[in-house]
Formats: structure tokens, C-alpha cells, sequence
């Protein structure tokens, strides 16, 4: 296939960018034309599904929903774009084993055989990082026209999206790049933190636990000097963002480090107005964050 | 003395991976970096494999179990030197605990949530509102009825 200027991708949102963080999609709406990527929606698709609850509760429903979401892509004839690291695990992992043709396979072609679908292996998810990073840095950098100079950014890549490295096909499990690149590519300095490829925490069962590897964190981040964090993953940004808040509340801290998704420092570089963008709901004040750019 | 299941491992094997657990040597290198060990009472992958290759697995899948301490991080995947994969083991033993009926109330209210609505997130009117103010079409609907029957 001849490489076009524009790309373009069926958007797959899935639940929380849509319906709890919308702030998420209407930066990518805004920011992604700019950098050649044309996003087309497409009706029929659900949750991706979520792979702590609904895959903890049963690996054969979790592949068939998958499978579905994957075939209705496929419907589409264009690869579907993930803003989320939850939705690219179950996409990417669900189109591994259907290739595979386990026996998992065989009983979740049977629930889509029900409802008339099948799924040909043909689409497959993409993370919106791996778009950007394989268009370039170059390409990301000429859309910039208000860089984040003086901006210190912490790069939290988010755990799905890096493992199974072999699997996810994104960077390197335990010292990743590519992301710190694209940051850097907004005119914003990357700091490199101590346990930069830790999890988040959100998807432990033991509340505090939780709490604690998010505040070691984001206290990581604080001590490398780091004005703001940065995920790609809405899962990841709800941990940082809103956990803050129960950080304080619980554990007493209060370290309030401003949060973003990648798309909204994207669609700030390029001019975006903080406030077209819904920053204001943020649990955590970004004021400070943006007072450190330099104008 | 617990009851001892020789074919235990066996039942384990039908989620991708999880029935590569007869490699594993005990070396505990999934041990090292895995954030539910170092943060959560109880919690450890060596111990979860090792119980469930002799078949002594049995008091994870009950109520309260530490299996839903793993933050499903992966990097007890990366690091295995045996291609053993204990995520897939405590994600296999989840299933099984779900099957009996001792999943946490709040994993089988995700699940609920999603066999009624198709999504894990049911609309409002405040989000409509807000989707507006963001210059967004309003979400689509989803494919509720079609969800349903693949969970049902």
C-alpha cells in the first residue's frame, strides 16, 4: 500500500475517554488532524473489554467481546486507533490469541457465530503513541506552534502499553523511549524519574496498596524536579489525577503534580486554548504547570 | 493438611500461557520487581505458582483472595527466565474463583455493568453536558443487547 501523507483509522474510544474523561477526546480530535492522522467513527463497537474485571471474571467472555469490538473494526477496512493502554492490552492481546487458534478461539467464535460476526485477523489496534512515534518526532514537532519550553515533563508510560513487550510491540519493558521522545518534540524537557516504568497501581484490589505505588510515584517525580506528569492512558491518568486527591485524603500527602494525557500537551503546543481543551476539570490545579511555559 | 488436586494445574491450562507453570524452577525472579509483593500483605507469584503446580491451590479461589492484589503489571512475565508467565496463572485461578462465586463484589459489578450496558461507564446527563461544552457529538449508544447475549 502506497504510504499517504494521511493516515487513516476507525477511532476506537471505549469507555473512559468518552464518558468519564471527554477532555481526552476532544484534544485528539483537535491535535491529530494536525499531525496527518484523519480519525473516522464508526457505530457498533463496546467496552474493548476491560482486562482486570471482565477478563479476572472470564478469559473466554473477555476474548469473545474483543473479538467482536476487533470484527467490527475489520467491517471498517482500516485499523482501529486506541487512546488508551486498558483498550490496547485487550485489542492487541485478543487479536494474539485469535491468531493463535486456541481453544479459547474456538469458544469465543462460537458466541460471535451467534450474533453473524467473525473476525479475519485482518484489523488490529494501534496505540495512538505507536502512530505518532512511527510517524515521527519530525512530524510531531512541525505541528508544534507554541512549544512547552521550560516545561518539565515526567513521562509515565503506563504498564500495557510496554508489557508483554512482545506482544504490545511498543518499546523496550524496562527502558522505554519513544514517548519521552514525542514529549520532547513539544519543546518540553523530559525528566527521568526512579522507577520510571512502574505501575500506576489502579488495577490492585488492595486500596491503600494502590494509593501507595501511585504516591511513590508521583513523589519520584517531585524529587527529579518534574512540573507535570504525562500518561497515555486514561486508566493511568484517573490514578494520578483523582488518586491525588484521595493521596491527601488517605495517606496525608499533598503533592498535587499536575496530570495530562498526551493528546492535551499535543493539542496545547499547537496552539489549543487550555480552556477549548477542559482542562479545568482536572482534580489537580494545571495552573502551575502552564505558568512554567515560557511564552 | 489441605487437599491435594495432582491434576489441579491441568484446569489452569485453558487461559493462554498459564499451563506453561511446570517450568518454573522457583527462582522467584517474578518476585523481585512485582509491585503487589512489595505493597500487599500476602501477595506473592512464586508462592501462587508454586501452590498451584502441587495442587494445593484451592484456598485462592475462595472469598478474599490475594489473586486481586496483582496489578496485572506484566513485568512477572518479562522477567520469568522459564516462559512461565505467572500473571496468566493468577488470571487463570480469577476465572476460577469467579466460577465459584467468590470474586470480589466489585469485579462482578464491573462485569454486571458491562453484560447491561455494553460499557463499564452508563451515560448522564452531566456528561452530555459536558460533552457539549467540549463541541462533541453525543456518544453513541452501545451495542447493549449484543453484549448481553455473549455474556448471558
Amino acid at each position: 500500500m502506497a504510504k499517504s501523507a494521511v493516515a487513516e483509522y476507525t477511532l476506537f474510544l471505549g469507555c473512559m475517554i468518552p464518558l468519564r474523561y471527554p477532555q481526552i477526546e476532544a484534544a485528539a480530535r483537535k491535535a491529530l488532524p494536525k499531525v496527518g492522522v484523519k480519525v473516522v467513527d464508526v457505530e457498533g463497537f463496546s467496552c474493548c473489554p476491560e482486562p482486570w474485571s471482565v477478563k479476572g471474571a472470564g478469559l473466554d467472555d473477555w476474548l469473545a467481546i474483543a473479538m467482536r469490538n476487533l470484527a467490527v473494526g475489520e467491517k471498517s477496512g482500516r485499523d482501529m486507533l486506541v487512546l488508551c493502554n486498558g483498550c490496547y492490552a485487550t485489542l492487541t492481546e485478543a487479536a494474539h490469541i485469535a491468531s493463535n487458534g486456541s481453544d479459547a478461539r474456538a469458544a469465543a467464535d462460537k458466541k460471535l457465530a451467534r450474533l453473524k460476526l467473525s473476525y479475519a485477523g485482518k484489523s488490529r489496534a494501534r496505540h495512538v503513541a505507536a502512530v505518532l512515534s512511527e510517524a515521527g518526532a519530525g512530524k510531531v514537532a512541525a505541528s508544534v506552534s507554541r512549544p512547552l519550553a521550560g516545561l518539565k515533563v515526567a513521562v509515565h508510560h503506563g504498564c500495557h502499553l510496554l508489557r508483554p513487550a512482545e506482544i504490545m510491540g511498543f518499546d523496550d519493558p524496562f527502558e522505554p523511549s519513544r514517548l519521552e521522545e514525542l514529549v520532547e518534540a513539544l519543546g518540553a524537557e523530559v525528566v527521568r524519574y526512579q522507577g520510571y516504568t512502574d505501575c500506576c497501581g489502579k488495577a490492585t484490589h488492595d486500596s491503600t496498596a494502590a494509593l501507595t505505588m501511585a504516591s511513590d510515584k508521583v513523589e519520584a517525580m517531585r524529587a527529579a524536579g518534574a512540573d507535570c506528569l504525562v500518561t497515555v492512558c486514561p486508566a493511568c491518568f484517573e490514578q494520578f489525577d483523582l488518586g491525588q486527591v484521595e493521596i491527601k485524603r488517605k495517606l496525608g500527602k499533598d503533592l498535587r503534580l499536575p496530570t495530562f494525557h498526551y493528546l492535551q500537551l499535543l493539542a496545547l503546543a499547537q496552539g489549543e486554548d487550555a480552556s477549548s481543551l477542559g482542562l479545568k476539570r482536572h482534580h489537580i490545579d494545571v495552573a502551575p504547570a502552564l505558568a512554567k511555559i515560557k511564552a | 493438611m489441605p487437599k491435594v488436586s495432582p491434576d489441579f494445574k491441568d484446569s489452569l491450562s485453558k487461559v493462554e500461557d498459564a499451563g506453561a507453570l511446570a517450568y518454573c524452577y522457583q527462582c522467584s525472579a517474578c518476585v523481585g520487581e512485582c509491585p503487589a509483593s512489595h505493597h500487599c500483605e500476602g501477595f506473592n507469584p512464586r508462592e501462587i505458582v508454586l501452590a498451584s503446580l502441587l495442587g494445593v491451590a484451592d484456598y485462592l479461589t475462595d472469598a478474599d483472595s490475594v489473586i486481586w492484589q496483582c496489578t496485572t503489571c506484566y513485568k512477572c512475565y518479562e522477567r520469568c527466565p522459564q516462559g512461565t508467565h505467572p500473571i496468566e496463572v493468577v488470571t487463570a485461578l480469577k476465572n476460577l474463583a469467579f466460577a465459584r462465586g467468590n470474586a470480589p463484589a466489585d469485579v462482578t459489578a464491573v462485569r454486571d455493568t458491562v453484560k447491561e450496558n455494553g460499557v463499564i461507564i452508563v451515560a448522564s446527563d452531566a456528561l452530555a453536558k459536558r460533552r457539549q461544552e467540549l463541541g462533541l457529538a453525543a456518544a453513541p449508544a452501545a451495542p447493549a443487547s449484543e453484549i448481553k447475549k455473549i455474556l448471558e
